[in-house]
């Protein structure tokens, strides 16, 4: 990590979906701050001028949906190996799930896990704290205290909160900080232990299922509570149509409602599921193709507002057991970038598309939006549209492997990540090139 | 080929020889006249020895029989690691298990002595979850082909001290075991295994979980090919949790691809989801399964099911489903009922029904089943 006293980037398609703008120009950055945008800049002596033909340059990331673990999981994540991997992947923002070990459910260990962002992460980590204590879905947090400390959303995420009661509750209480709770939908009676959707994979595999109409019931009665509450609700990893669909009509109906999806689920189904392969266990589990394309529609239509990784680490060691009995999650910061773009950049244009990383999540989180004008924090990354590149997780940043993504070829590559000024990653090829280039001309 | 059967057949007739000079001997205690009797004795070592030379013969010959099956079926199985599943065996692998296990079969029922074929293999057994007739079943198949048997008590081994399974199986390796029989309760724990293990062990799937239980389908397979022959447009009724069954999924796999008919019927609360998928005719009730049925195959209802809340009682999952020799009727008149055990009788099968010998092959499915983990781990493991 090195800061970046002067910079600038010539000759970049800038992506700036705050203002619905893109142009092929230049940027440049003093400090930890945009300082000029705008064609034809010229260069100055006490900065370094990148040539970035054919690059694109879009404001930094944000990741609704990840599990920084750190605490007691160090062993998969923590929080400076989780926050490198975000950089990788052009992330300048990552919210972190609460359900770590302990989990974030009162104001002490939620301060020691600020303590520990402010001493490892190498980009901004906006922690979630619990909706209810021990995430038993039983009492409430201390919503307020843990607001004030600076939560930024609530979420059970990993389990759902069975008891209708408990959670009307939790949308009245949570008006008192403003803060918007982050719902994992899937009824848990339903769920019974099942593994992967229940359907003729699971039948094939003699393996417990969990079936989608746990996800569409959780979704139905927890729209009615947001009904009933009207307070700001946000589902998270949607995987079925008919989730979809629920959420589609209920903002047809002007609910305050919004939804993210995962790079696996808009890119794999359940056919994928071959020989009890553990990196393709994940909650909620690969659907079917229809599942898959409705997904697709949703961020089509601004039914799903965002893209959200749900990078969920566990070491070798965790994903080697039984697929039954094995934990569930993959790893996504470094990835989400290529495989969204191959379903749905051409579909969706580049402004589009980048909103759903950057002014949509923004937004729904209420956070300054992303951009690349002038004084805005030099908060960017820089992407080879063009470069064909083969994944290989051995070679990431996170501490984990878990994920059905090796060696998986993509086009289009996060070649520098610049969080406030501080270039936090950077792809050595195109550090390469800089430094040739830069000698070159300096 | 004959020296070592002769020696194989001589524990056997040498124990009868002891038996009947015993018995010789405490005549001549109590009579204490040895003159008397010994050219009696004479006499019967006599017999005992030409009796001796005929059953070696035989029992030679049984044993040629089955090398010389053996050495027709290893060409089909000489590029086969491990036994998972039977959706990937061959035609011809298929084939040699029936020939082997045919073989097998007369030298079990002769009571010949155990062989020497396998005397250099160390094969061990694992089974992380309880079974009592397969593990007892390979244990007997290996022990009968001479192989060196390790037996892991999993109750009071080292994954009870919290060794993953994997951990155990690479220490079985190191050991020297070149075949693991394991048993585990994950769904796919065999095929993870295999793929941790490669080439450097055989591994033989005694149960995964829901998913496979292959030896029992072969055994099942061969036991049905004795009474019809081929299986090709037989109907075969699977009847009762299918759900939840390994013997069903991996009888499912092997018979539809020998041309069977297969028909199940269980509770749908019991079915699993997209099951004709599979290739099979589901139905919920039992007797258009049955209807005309060369085979009906029932599988066992666990009593825990009920507590899960699958089926509202046992009573009346026993009117619906239970076969006896009344619904018996609907299928052929020649129609045999199988059962792949433990059974509850008068639970999924009548007392009645798995008694009667013209209908039940129950009893034949574990003689069977030696014969079949014979030819499965003759053909696996022999040179």
């Amino acid at each position: 990590m090195t800061l970046v006293q002067g910079m600038l980037l010539k000759n970049v398609l800038l992506i700036d979906p705050s203002r619905q703008l893109e142009y092929q120009g230049d940027l440049r950055v003093q400090g930890n701050t945009i300082v000029e945008e705008g064609k034809s800049l010229s260069s100055q002596s006490n900065e370094d001028l990148i040539d970035g033909t054919g690059m694109w340059v879009v404001p930094g990331l944000i990741d609704m949906h990840t599990h920084m673990r750190d605490l007691g999981q160090r062993d998969k994540e923590d929080l400076h190996s989780g926050t490198k991997a975000a950089a990788a992947g052009g992330f300048t923002t990552v919210i972190a799930m609460a359900n770590t070990e302990p989990p974030l459910d009162g104001g002490a260990i939620f301060a020691m896990y600020l303590q520990r962002i402010r001493e490892r992460a190498v980009v901004d980590v906006l922690p979630v704290a619990c909706v209810t204590k021990g995430m038993r879905g039983e009492e409430l947090t201390n919503m307020v205290e843990l607001s004030e400390a600076g939560a930024i959303a609530f979420s059970d995420d990993g389990v759902t909160i069975q008891n209708m009661a408990v959670l009307r509750r939790a949308l009245e209480y949570v008006q008192l900080t403003g803060k918007l709770i982050i719902s994992h939908a899937e009824d848990q009676d339903m769920v019974e232990g099942g593994v992967i959707n229940e359907g003729f994979v699971s039948t094939r595999m003699g393996l417990p299922g969990r079936p989608a109409a746990a996800e569409a019931i959780a979704v139905a009665r927890e729209l009615e509570l947001v009904r009933m509450t009207n307070s700001p609700y946000h589902f998270t990893h949607l995987s079925t149509a008919r989730a979809v669909e629920l959420i589609r009509q209920a903002k047809r109906d002007g609910l305050p409602v919004t939804a993210d999806a995962t790079p696996h689920h808009l890119s794999l189904s359940t056919d994928a599921i071959v020989e009890f392969d553990t990196h393709l266990k994940m909650n909620p589990p690969l659907r079917d193709e229809q599942d898959k394309q409705a997904i697709i529609a949703g961020l089509i239509d601004g039914t799903i507002d965002a893209i959200a990784t749900d990078h969920a680490p566990h070491t070798r060691l965790d994903k080697s057991g039984m697929f039954a009995e094995c934990p569930v999650g993959i790893i996504g910061l470094e990835t989400a970038f290529a495989i969204s773009s191959k379903a749905l950049l051409n579909k969706l244009g580049r402004l589009k598309f980048f909103a759903l990383f950057t002014i949509n999540p923004a937004r729904i989180l209420d956070l300054p939006e992303p951009s690349l004008q002038r004084n805005s924090p030099a908060s960017f990354a820089v992407i080879d549209p063009e470069r064909i590149w083969t994944y290989d997780p051995l070679e990431g940043f996170s501490r984990s492997r878990n994920t059905p993504y090796a060696r998986e070829q993509f086009k289009g590559k996060v070649v520098m990540t610049v969080h406030k000024g501080n270039r936090v990653y950077e792809d050595s090829a195109f550090k390469e090139r800089r430094e040739r280039v830069g000698t070159h001309e300096g | 080929m004959k020296a070592p059967s002769l020696a194989t057949t001589k524990w056997r007739n040498e124990a009868q020889l002891t038996e009947n000079a015993t018995i010789l001997e405490d005549l001549i205690a109590e009579k204490c006249d040895q003159d008397e009797f010994t050219p009696r004795i004479a006499q019967v070592k006599g017999k005992i020895m030409s009796e001796q030379t005929v059953t070696a013969e035989a029992s030679a010959s049984r044993l040629e029989a089955f090398t010389r099956a053996f050495n027709r079926g290893r060409q089909h199985w000489r590029t086969r690691q491990h036994l998972l599943d039977t959706d990937d065996l061959t035609p011809g692998e298929l084939a040699s298990i029936t020939d082997v296990a045919t073989e097998a079969k007369k030298i079990l029922k002769a009571g010949d002595a155990p062989l020497s074929v396998l005397h250099t293999r160390t094969i061990a057994t694992a089974f992380y979850e309880n079974s009592t007739r397969t593990r007892s079943s390979f244990e007997l198949a290996a022990r009968r082909l001479g192989a060196t048997l390790l037996n892991l008590d999993v109750a009071s081994s080292s994954v009870v001290k919290g060794e993953t399974i994997i951990d155990t199986s690479k220490t079985l390796l190191s050991m020297g075991v070149q075949a693991l029989i394991q048993r585990h309760s994950a769904s796919g724990s065999a095929r993870q295994m295999a793929r941790e293990l490669g080439d450097r062990l055989h591994l033989i799937n005694a149960g995964d979980g829901w998913n496979a239980h292959p030896t029992q389908a072969l055994l099942d397979y061969f036991t049905m090919s004795e009474v019809r022959g081929s299986l090709n447009g037989a109907k075969i009724a699977i009847v009762g949790d299918l759900k939840h069954s390994r013997v069903a999924r991996s009888n499912i796999r092997l018979l539809t691809r020998c041309g069977a008919m297969v028909h199940t019927a269980g509770p749908p609360t019991l079915t699993p989801i997209d099951l004709g998928k599979m290739g099979v005719i589901v139905h919920s009730k039992v007797e258009p399964a049955i209807e005309n049925a060369d085979f009906v195959m029932v599988l066992r209802i666990q009593l825990e099911r009920q507590k899960q809340g699958l089926i509202p009682s046992i009573g009346e999952y026993r009117r619906l489903y239970r076969i006896d020799s009344a619904r018996m009727r609907l299928a052929k008149p020649e129609a045999r009922v199988l059962h792949p055990g433990p059974m509850n009788r008068d639970v999924e099968i009548s007392d009645e029904l798995a008694e009667c010998s013209e209908k039940s092959l129950i009893t034949t499915q574990v003689t069977n089943g030696v014969a079949v983990r014979m030819a499965v781990l003759y053909l696996l493991l022999g040179e």
